[in-house]
C-alpha cells in the first residue's frame, strides 16, 4: 500500500512502488484531469507538480514520490499563479482540442512560480517540452505573459 | 669503405633498438603481473578457495554452480543476438579486420555445441580451439578463461546442456584476408595466451584472491577496460586505463583519482556493480548496463565486495586528457551556463530544453530519478562525449524497477545529436565536447544493431 498528498489530502493506493504515479492519479484515485501522452517524457501532457516542480508524471514511479505533495489540474486553480493562467487561458481563448492542456497550465504555473516576469528565452526553457498538435505555442506564449502582467 | 661499414653498423643496432621497443610493446606483461610474485598452484594454496561458486551456492546442483559461473563470466552478452534466445549465438561484431559472428553454444548437436565434450569445452575455454581443431578469434576472451578452473569450466558446460537446445546456424564471418586465415590466431595465442590456470598469492587476503578470480578469469573485465596493444592484445603496462567497444568507452578503472576510481568508495564501487548505478556518479549505458543486467546483478554481495577489493589494488595510471569530474550541480536557471558557449550553443539549448529537461533537469539533478541525474557522471564529464552521443542515439534500457531513457537515434539528425551533446558536456561537465555531425555519423554506425 503507498501514501502520497495529493492536492492537500492523504491518499492510499494499493499499488506497487514502481507503478507510474500517472496511472495512480487516473486509474485509481480518478484524478482523470492529467492525461497520458507519449509515456516516455517527451510530450508533457502528463505534467503535474511534485514539491512545486513540474514532473512528468508518465514515468515518476510512485514510489519516488514520498513525503512530497502532489498537485494536479484539479486543484492548480486555488493557487494564486494557477488561477491566474486559467483565467489567461480562458481571456484568450488558448485551448484548442485541448488534449495537452492540463500539462500547458501545469508548466505554465510552475514557469510563473519560479519567474514572476518571464521573457520568451524564460517561456522556451519551461515550455518546449510540452508538445501540442493543434498548434496553440503562440496563444500560449501571449497568455503566459498576459498572467504575468496581471499582477 | 669503414663510412658506410659505420653506416650499415649504425643502422643495425637501430634496427636492434627499434626491434627490442617493438617487442617490448607487442609483449605486454600478464593479467596479474602488476600484483609480484609468489603465485601459488590452486592446489597448493592453504586458504578457502578463491574459485567456484560462493558460500551461499556451496550445495547447489552441478547446473545451479554453472548458471552462477555462466552468469559471472557474461557469457550470454556475446552469445545473444539483439531479442535472439540467449545463448544460440548470432551478434555480430563488427572489427577493423572484418565482421564476426558469435556462434550458439546451445547444446544443439548440428549448430551448437551439442556433440562437444567436457575435453573440448576446456580446450575452447583455455587455448581457443574449437572441437573441430579451428582457431577461434580472440573476440571471445580465451586469454582471460584460460584462468578459469576446470571444475568451474565443466559447471558452465553442464548448465549449458541443461537449456533447451536451439537450432540456429551463425551467419558465416566476414574477415578480411589474411585475417580469415584462423591458422594464425595460433601465433597470437602462442604470445597472449598464458594456457595458465588462476594461480592466488597467498600473501594477499582470500578476498582479494576470489576478487581477482572474478575480475580476471571469469568477468573479463579487461576485454574492454583495457586498451590493446597493435596485435589487439591487453596492454597491461596500461591496465584497466580504458578501452573502446562498439564506440562506448569503457572508462578509467584503475587506482588513478582523477581518472579512475580513486576516490570512489568502496560501497560507490560495489553500488555501481550491483546496479549500474552510484548517487553522484552517474549511470552505466551501453555495454556496461548490459554486463550489470546480465552479470554483476546477478553475483552474490560477498563476491561484489570481493571484487572491488581487488579492484583497489589496481595500479593507477594517470590520463592527463581526462580532467577531474566536476561535481557541484549546474545552474536552476536556463540562462546561466558555467563554461563557454559550446560548438552549436543554440540549437543543443533547444534541443535539451524540449526533450531532456524533464527528466535530467536544468542543474542536472534529475526530479524523476536519481539514476537520471548527470552530475558527477564520468559520461558528461569526458570531452570525447562519445557515451552522451551513444546514449542519446540509442537510449539507456534497464529492467524495472530502474527507469529507462528512450533512444533518439531515428527522432533528431547528426547535427541535432552533436549539439545537444556539446550543450550537456558544457552544462554539466568539466569540459566542453566539440562533437561534430560527422562524429555523430560514426557512432551511429557503431549503435545500429
Amino acid at each position: 500500500m503507498m501514501t502520497i498528498k495529493v492536492n492537500g489530502e492523504i491518499k492510499h493506493a494499493d499499488v506497487t512502488a514502481d507503478t507510474p504515479l500517472l496511472w495512480v492519479l487516473r486509474d485509481v484515485l480518478g484524478l482523470t484531469g492529467t492525461k497520458f501522452g507519449c509515456g516516455v517524457a517527451q510530450c508533457g501532457v502528463c505534467t503535474v507538480h511534485v514539491a512545486g516542480k513540474p514532473v512528468r508524471s508518465c514515468v515518476l514511479p510512485i514510489g519516488a514520490v514520498g513525503q512530497r505533495e502532489v498537485v494536479t489540474i484539479e486543484a492548480i486553480g486555488e493557487q494564486p499563479n494557477g488561477a491566474k493562467i486559467q483565467k489567461a487561458w480562458l481571456d484568450l481563448e488558448v485551448i484548442q482540442c485541448g488534449y495537452c492542456q492540463s500539462g500547458q497550465i501545469m508548466a505554465a504555473t510552475a514557469l510563473l512560480n519560479q519567474t514572476p516576469v518571464p521573457d520568451d528565452s524564460d517561456i522556451d526553457a519551461a515550455m518546449a517540452g510540452n508538445l501540442c498538435r493543434c498548434g496553440t505555442y503562440v496563444r500560449v506564449r501571449q497568455a503566459i505573459k498576459h498572467a504575468a502582467a496581471e499582477v | 669503405m669503414t663510412g658506410r661499414r659505420r653506416l650499415l653498423a649504425g643502422a643495425a643496432a637501430a634496427l636492434v633498438a627499434l626491434g627490442g621497443a617493438l617487442a617490448w610493446w607487442m609483449l605486454p606483461p600478464r593479467a596479474m603481473d602488476f600484483a609480484g610474485d609468489g603465485a601459488v598452484a590452486l592446489a597448493d594454496y592453504r586458504g578457502p578457495s578463491p574459485v567456484g561458486v560462493p558460500a551461499e551456492l556451496a550445495g547447489a546442483s552441478l547446473v545451479a554452480r554453472g548458471k552462477y559461473l555462466t552468469e559471472a563470466a557474461d557469457c550470454e552478452a556475446c552469445h545473444t543476438a539483439t531479442g535472439g534466445t540467449p545463448y544460440a549465438g548470432g551478434r555480430a561484431f563488427i572489427t577493423p579486420f572484418g565482421t564476426l559472428y558469435a556462434p550458439n553454444i546451445t547444446a544443439d548437436v548440428e549448430t551448437g555445441i551439442g556433440a562437444w565434450s567436457d575435453a573440448d569445452f576446456l580446450r575452447a575455454l583455455h587455448k581457443g580451439i574449437a572441437r573441430n581443431g579451428q582457431r577461434l578469434y580472440p573476440a571471445f576472451p580465451y586469454e582471460s578463461y584460460t584462468l578459469i578452473a576446470d571444475e568451474d569450466v565443466k559447471a558452465i558446460r553442464a548448465y549449458l546442456f541443461s537449456l533447451p537446445p536451439r537450432h540456429a546456424p551463425s551467419p558465416p564471418n566476414r574477415m578480411k584476408f589474411p585475417f580469415d586465415q584462423r591458422w594464425l590466431m595460433g601465433f597470437w595465442s602462442l604470445f597472449y595466451n598464458s594456457d595458465r590456470r588462476f594461480a592466488p598469492l597467498p600473501e594477499r587476503s582470500p578476498q582479494w584472491n576470489r576478487g581477482a578470480y572474478l575480475v580476471e578469469a571469469l568477468g573479463h573485465c579487461g576485454d574492454c577496460h583495457t586498451p590493446r596493444n597493435l596485435a589487439q592484445a591487453l596492454d597491461n603496462r596500461r591496465k584497466f586505463a580504458g578501452g573502446v567497444v562498439d564506440g562506448w568507452r569503457a572508462y578509467n578503472i584503475t587506482q588513478d583519482r582523477t581518472a579512475g576510481l580513486g576516490d570512489w568508495t568502496d560501497a560507490q564501487i560495489a553500488d555501481y556493480l550491483r546496479r549500474g548505478h552510484t548517487v553522484g556518479r552517474g549511470s552505466a549505458g551501453g555495454p556496461m548496463a548490459e554486463a550489470i543486467d546480465l552479470s554483476l546483478s546477478k553475483l552474490s554481495p560477498g563476491d561484489i565486495d570481493a571484487m572491488v577489493a581487488y579492484l583497489r589494488a589496481i595500479p593507477p595510471v594517470r590520463d592527463r586528457r581526462q580532467a577531474a569530474v566536476k561535481t557541484a550541480p549546474a545552474a536552476d536557471s536556463h540562462r546561466t551556463m558555467a563554461t563557454a558557449a559550446p560548438l552549436g550553443a543554440a540549437l543543443g539549448k533547444q534541443m535539451f530544453e524540449g526533450a531532456c529537461v524533464s527528466c535530467h533537469g536544468w542543474s542536472g539533478q534529475s526530479l524523476i530519478t536519481p539514476d537520471a541525474t548527470l552530475v558527477g557522471a564520468r559520461s558528461v564529464n569526458d570531452a570525447a562525449a562519445a557515451n552522451v552521443a551513444l546514449a542519446v542515439l540509442s537510449g539507456v534500457q534497464r529492467p524495472a524497477p530502474s527507469l529507462s531513457m528512450p533512444a533518439f537515434a531515428r527522432a533528431y539528425s547528426d547535427a541535432e545529436i552533436a549539439a545537444v551533446s556539446n550543450y550537456v558536456t558544457a552544462r554539466f561537465g568539466a569540459k566542453a565536447s566539440s562533437l561534430t555531425a560527422k562524429d555523430v555519423a560514426k557512432l551511429r554506425a557503431q549503435s545500429a544493431p
